[in-house]
């Protein structure tokens, strides 16, 4: 085959060839992980697409016979009623464009084999709800299904995963981020494992180390009976990873071990994407690293430690950005410091407040001493109310949600995203879990980690960090100056020397 | 009965939120006279208030904000222009994530997989962000045609985030997101808009 490649230990090639993503895969399966069967349509025939506007002539035919060899693989049939195998398309360019491409799920759910998957789970319920996922992910990215063909819908699907390297947003993103236009992306094809499949199932993000502090992990978090796009979208409230202890004890040993593994080949923290289905795991992506800079530094030198990497490895590693983010005050953490939920950083900066659930009564508020903006999601009506607040908390939205870029525009620490609170205005109280808080009770909240906690534990910086200290002594060690001197530009001598 | 421009006055709050008397004359394209006399009027009729304070202002009642709700839809509905609105409010939502992302990418730069401020020290990277704000409003262009042309008031928004841009490219940098009439809060009140006018509640 010329444009595919099994997702096979053997299969070789480069990032720019098979995209960034089908390379940690195949890492994953040379390291003995699981990994779901499948294969990699390479970014050449993306190339060629979007050259000519249509796929070479042979690719129609590799793709089926693609498949065939992935039925083989797994016993299944694509499409049919006994035993159907479906399979998720996903983009993978060789730089990670996040969200910016199609990605279709549950593919090869026909009517046929819909009927099929509820016969084999006994639960119809379950592949209802697949297939609703297909016919909704196959609308947003090919327009809907003309047929009741998995193979038309998977040539039709690869199809427009390649088109949607050019969709307006994702050109913006390339122009942005400094990505060529010409690269094209790869088009990875995987057989399904199902987050939803019961409650032994569900999906996540695991770090080997805590990215915030980068404490020795496994850190992240997870959704019971979740497919993995509901973990990314950010608009469920997902659980800490370590439920996965008591609840799903083989999955969360199995990850540990898995995480471990990654690290040794790396010599560096990393992360998954990970989904279980009945009670077994499966890896979706692997990338080192990812780390804020307090974080980056603190592995750095526990790596040191661990003997994993020599001391002039861990100097050589962190960067002046680095150092810099390290300076931030962030919440302090530790003996009796209560973190009530967590969601996503969008403005940094720590800030502590009364709790205002409406823009009014935080206009009002403010007047008596500094409050924190509680909201499902932010309007324009919100306005005055954000402009009164020391800092913003919403329970949805992402990173780059409207309330997100008027808080940054603002310079207010915010925390958005944080799907377990529940924000109730008539009653002037925020419920997160059990717990009921009302109107005026302090909070604090951190906007680049996106912790949330109770009262005000104060803030900390990274001149009282043992961590980035021990780093810059053994700068000094390797650049042989131990004179006293800024942090940056300690780092700076120890690299010249490097 | 004359055409009054209080309906327009009242909807602009509905959209903007609490503001003080320039910025609604602005935003409703009217002299601040006017739409200062309007505002007391609508403010006997007990549809708008005056709260005092730093973060104070005009803004909606409760009643006024029904009224609004009353008036949009026999507006909508008396132009026929509810699938237009529509349509071009689905055209809007394609666009939407992507004026979100050049926000972000104003405010923030990926380094090494991680989020770090834009301190504005590279000229060829916010040149770049400019660039695609142009780029992006040349599209939204067609989108405000289509409303204006289902329904005039929209007109308004076309003025504005032409009036956003031209500042932010004669170097007036804050007009793209951070100040009250940058391109990113009035296009915030256009997605308000496009919601209200069409009676869908804020995911």
């Amino acid at each position: 085959m010329r444009y595919l490649h099994p997702l096979e230990g053997e299969t070789g090639g480069s990032a720019d060839l098979l995209g960034a993503k089908a390379c940690g895969l195949l890492t994953l399966r040379r390291l003995g992980l699981p990994v779901p069967p499948g294969f990699v349509v390479d970014t050449r025939a993306c190339r060629a697409f979007l050259r000519d506007g249509h796929l070479p002539d042979r690719f129609d035919a590799e793709l089926a016979t693609a498949v065939r060899h992935l039925e083989a693989a797994t016993g299944r049939r694509f499409g049919g009623r006994e035993l159907p195998l479906a399979v998720s398309v996903r983009s993978g360019a060789a730089v990670s464009m996040p969200g910016m491409m199609n990605t279709v799920l549950n593919l090869g759910l026909t009517t046929d084999a819909t009927a099929g998957l509820a016969a084999e789970t006994g639960d119809p319920a379950f592949a209802r709800e697949a297939r609703q996922r297909f016919l909704a992910g196959f609308a947003a990215a090919a327009g809907g299904a003309a047929d009741d063909d998995a193979m038309s819908h998977l040539r039709a699907t690869v199809r427009a995963v390649m088109s949607s390297w050019n969709t307006p947003r994702a050109v913006t993103y390339r122009e942005l981020h400094g990505i060529p236009h010409d690269l094209g992306t790869a088009v990875v094809v995987q057989t399904m494992v199902f987050g939803n499949r019961d409650r032994r199932s569900g999906s996540g993000v695991a770090f080997s180390r805590d990215p915030n502090t980068g404490e020795r992990g496994p850190y992240g978090d997870v959704l019971f009976g979740r497919q993995g796009e509901d973990v990314v979208s950010g608009e469920s409230a997902t659980e800490p990873l370590t439920e996965l202890t008591h609840r799903a004890p083989a999955v969360w040993d199995d990850l540990g071990a898995a995480l471990r593994r990654i690290e040794q080949h790396y010599s560096d923290a990393g992360h998954v994407e990970f989904t279980f289905e009945a009670g077994h795991l499966w890896l979706l992506q692997v990338r080192p690293g990812g780390l804020t800079g307090r974080a980056a530094i603190r592995v750095a030198v526990d790596l040191a430690d661990e003997r994993v990497i020599d001391r002039r490895t861990a100097v050589r590693r962190v960067t002046q950005r680095h150092l810099r983010h390290a300076g931030t005050p962030r919440l302090r953490a530790g003996e009796g410091v209560q973190v009530l939920a967590r969601g996503r950083g969008a403005g940094p900066g720590v800030a502590t407040g009364r709790i205002a659930v409406t823009a009014e009564r935080a206009a009002r508020m403010a007047s008596d001493g500094p409050v924190i903006l509680v909201r499902p999601t932010t309007s324009p009506l919100d306005m005055h109310g954000l402009a009164a607040a020391a800092g913003i908390l919403t329970s949805r939205g992402g990173p780059t949600s409207h309330a997100a870029v008027v808080a940054r525009a603002m310079n207010k620490p915010a925390v958005v995203g944080a799907a377990t609170l529940t924000i109730d205005a008539l009653a002037r109280s925020v419920r997160i879990g059990a717990r009921t808080l009302t109107e005026g009770t302090v909070i604090s909240l951190d906007g680049g980690s996106g912790e949330i906690v109770l009262g005000d534990p104060g803030t900390v910086t990274a001149t009282t960090d043992e961590h980035v200290d021990r780093l810059l002594s053994w700068a000094d060690e390797i650049s042989g100056d131990h004179s006293p001197r800024p942090a940056p530009q300690r780092l700076d001598d120890a690299h010249a020397h490097l | 009965m004359t055409d009054s421009t209080r309906p327009a006055v009242l909807h602009v709050l509905r959209c903007i939120g609490v503001a003080e008397l320039p910025r609604v004359a602005d935003a409703a394209g009217l002299a601040t006279s006017q739409a200062e006399s309007d505002l007391i009027d609508l403010a006997v009729s007990g549809l708008v208030t005056r709260t005092a304070g730093e973060f104070g202002g005009w803004g909606l009642t409760e009643a006024g904000r029904a009224e609004d709700a009353r008036a949009t839809a026999g507006e909508v509905a008396a132009a026929g222009a509810r699938r237009a609105i529509a349509t071009a409010y689905e055209k809007f939502l394609v666009l939407n994530p992507e004026l979100l992302d050049l926000c972000s990418a104003w405010h923030v730069r990926a380094a090494n997989g991680t989020m770090v401020p834009n301190d504005h020290s590279d000229s060829g990277y916010d040149a770049r962000v400019r660039d695609r704000f142009v780029d992006l409003d040349r599209r939204a262009g067609a989108v405000c045609a289509e409303l204006s042309a289902a329904l005039p008031r929209f007109r308004r928004y076309r003025a504005r985030l032409t009036a956003a841009l031209d500042r932010a490219r004669s170097g007036r940098l804050e007009y793209l997101t951070d100040s009250v009439d940058s391109y990113h809060t009035v296009w915030f009140q256009l997605h308000e808009d496009l919601l209200a006018t069409l009676g869908i509640p804020r995911q």
